[in-house]
């Protein structure tokens, strides 16, 4: 042998032993490789395999998806991938990790390339198998954390209701929603009436009492869909998509007459809450989502300057009331 | 007197590509166009009795030129040159009267090929 | 300001370069036009050499400003070395899972299946015709021959001058390659991009150069 040839039979060794996943089919779905990491994991040795159907050999493969996948393979004579965030596993092998895993079979990247015959036409497909199995747990439990981390850093940590960094967010998303698909919806901001009386008469902990029972019965009458949040110290913000003006009020009125008929109990006393509310409906010729905000507290401005405990809708007129009783 | 013939296609290179593939003994005077615009143009001036089309360019592409071509009673050979090679596009284009589709990268033989079978030389 | 100076390219380099994307693209578009049986309609190439941090502007310029967008990279290296990025207009994934016959809704995981799919088969198609025109011309660059990383999701929904950090982008400068590709009555559009950083930007003059002077 010279000095720098490879010995025989070299790649068919390193393919045969190496540590990822290398197998053959032809158009007619034949193995026609079949490598140790393929054999060592499904139980199957290459002498078994080879010739046979893959889908006779996996009838658990999924195969429509799998045969569409490797026929484009060969019509466009392109390479193609299929990654675990998609799909998890295309054969289901357990995984090296049975005790610290958290999983409980072997996450697959795969990587499929056509191999032509010589004059050039692809005829069969070459797929290879990565274990992809650390890298999942890896990123799942990061996903996992993440999510809590987020979640908790759109809530308020008294209330437990959303706050307002996220009720913008939401609020302008909804905005830009509607402003492209159509549709309507409307947002109410309220306030505690008198709420520095009940801080002062029944103390700081009996007034966070009346917020976190404020947000709970309020939380208890939502849809799905619908968001609240503490927009402030005792200043709330409803957000209702696809609810007209209409629906809000009666919705808005609802909501204050229930927290108006049952005061909230702290520490054997009794103490009366009401609140004030401005409500109003998203209209395609607003520049932005905060202009709704301002609607809406124009509303509630007047709701409190007409004697509180009541919802007001917006109308352009109660701009004026708005800023004369500024001017007070 | 040697034959008029256009060659229509918004890169220079692409001209230079095809004017360089045409059989050198063939007598022909060549005009150029970068875009269909200019290609109209061309055409009503006599200098395009062939013309090599590409059909995608800006202003106005291909298509747009053998409609107009279409509407002018289509005093002009033209053999569609272009990149898009969907089967589609070569049925299309020969249904708006085009007598031949080469696809680019342009081959020297498949040029000549059809400048045979048409016997402009 | 950035400290590298790079040459733009010359009418002629651009001219060729375009014309070198625009036969890949057809491969690029015929194989669309195959995976998914439908007529698919090809842009004019657009080519541009441009500051990193010029990136999210000239991406929403190309793309189109009031719209969201879905992207799927994948890194190409070998003979020339970048990143292709495919965006996806509003549409998106709904419109093709409507062309590829799929019923009904599509988990989210099978949705950028599709668009993983086909960004692949853009890219590759594309990058591959590329390579073929090279090999035909050129012997001084070395073999023209290039591996693909597994392409990923990016951005789902976002508008396109978000797609791309340039904070987050080691280069200065990088050369951008549009080509677009639609099915008109089916309301579908991929915009598909190739950025290459500034060694790239010598390598493909290089080859434009030997190219031009084989015309």
């Amino acid at each position: 042998m010279s000095e720098g040839a490879s010995p025989p039979n070299l790649a068919e060794n390193v393919l045969k032993r190496i540590d990822v996943g290398i197998f053959v089919l032809n158009k007619n779905f034949e193995v026609r490789l079949w490598n140790n990491f393929m054999a060592h994991h499904s139980g199957r040795p290459s002498e078994e395999m080879l010739g046979k159907n893959i889908f006779d050999a996996f009838p658990e493969l999924p195969k429509p998806w799998f045969t569409k996948k490797v026929n484009t393979v060969i019509m466009l004579n392109n390479f193609a991938f299929i990654s675990w965030e998609n799909r998890p596993y295309l054969f289901r092998f357990a995984h090296n990790r049975p005790i610290t895993g958290g999983a409980d079979h072997m996450y697959q990247n795969c990587m499929l390339m056509p191999v032509n015959n010589e004059s050039g036409k692809p005829e069969s497909v070459c797929v290879v198998m990565f274990d992809a199995t650390d890298t999942a747990i890896a990123t799942n439990m990061l996903k996992d954390a993440l999510d809590t981390l987020g979640e908790i850093s759109n809530r308020d940590g008294l209330t437990g209701i959303y706050n307002r960094r996220y009720l913008e967010t939401r609020l302008e998303s909804e905005f830009d929603r509607t402003r492209r698909h159509g549709g309507t919806f409307s947002m109410i901001l309220f306030d505690l009436d008198f709420f520095k009386k009940v801080n002062d008469t029944y103390g700081h902990l009996a007034g966070d009492k009346v917020l976190v029972e404020v947000a709970r019965r309020i939380s208890d009458q939502l849809r799905s869909s619908d968001v609240v949040g503490r927009y402030g110290g005792e200043e709330f913000a409803l957000i209702l998509p696809e609810t007209p003006i209409e629906g809000a009020c009666i919705f808005g009125d609802r909501l204050r007459e229930m927290i108006e008929l049952e005061p909230v109990i702290y520490d054997n006393m009794t103490i009366p809450v009401t609140v004030s509310m401005g409500a109003t409906e998203y209209s395609a010729d607003l520049a932005s989502y905060e202009k709704l905000i301002l609607q809406s507290d124009v509303a509630l401005y007047a709701s409190k300057a007409g004697g509180r405990n009541r919802l007001t809708c917006y109308a352009p007129e109660l701009e004026a009331i708005a800023v004369s009783g500024a001017k007070h | 007197m040697s034959l008029p013939i256009l060659v229509v296609d918004d890169s220079a290179m692409a001209r230079k590509m095809l004017i360089k593939s045409l059989p050198p003994e063939w007598d022909v005077s060549i005009a150029q166009a970068a875009n269909g615009i200019e290609a109209m143009a061309a055409y009503r001036e006599g200098k395009a009795a062939v013309m090599f089309l590409d059909l995608n360019m800006p202003e106005m592409d291909g298509y747009q030129v053998l409609e107009a071509l279409r509407q002018e009673d289509m005093n002009s050979m033209v053999i569609v040159v272009s990149a898009d090679i969907q089967p589609i596009a070569q049925e299309r284009v020969m249904a708006m009267g085009a007598i031949a589709f080469v696809k680019k990268p342009i081959s020297f033989d498949a040029l000549n090929e059809i400048l045979k079978q048409y016997g402009v030389i | 300001m950035s400290l590298t100076q790079i040459n733009p390219l010359t009418d002629d380099q651009r001219d060729a370069l375009q014309e070198l994307t625009n036969i890949a693209m057809g491969q690029a578009g015929s194989s669309l036009a195959m995976l998914l049986d439908a007529f698919v309609d090809l842009s004019v190439p657009r080519i541009r050499v441009v500051e990193v941090v010029e990136l999210p502007a000239t991406l929403a310029d190309l793309v189109g400003k009031n719209i969201l967008v879905s992207a799927v990279r994948q890194s190409f290296q070998g003979y020339l070395r970048g990143e292709a990025i495919i965006i996806f207009g509003e549409p998106g994934s709904h419109a093709l899972a409507d062309l590829m016959g799929y019923e009904g809704d599509l988990g989210e995981s099978s949705q950028a299946e599709l668009l993983l799919d086909v960004a692949n088969i853009l890219s590759g198609a594309c990058l591959g015709g590329m390579m073929e025109q090279i090999r035909n011309f050129t012997e001084t660059h070395g073999p023209a021959d290039l591996s693909f990383s597994m392409p990923s999701i990016m951005a789902r929904d976002v508008p396109a001058a978000q797609i791309i950090d340039p904070k987050k982008v080691q280069w200065t400068h990088s050369l951008l390659l549009e080509v677009n590709f639609t099915i008109k009555d089916r309301n579908f559009v991929a915009h598909l991009t190739m950025l290459m950083p500034e060694d790239g930007i010598e390598k493909i003059r290089g080859i434009v150069d030997e190219f031009i002077a084989a015309i």
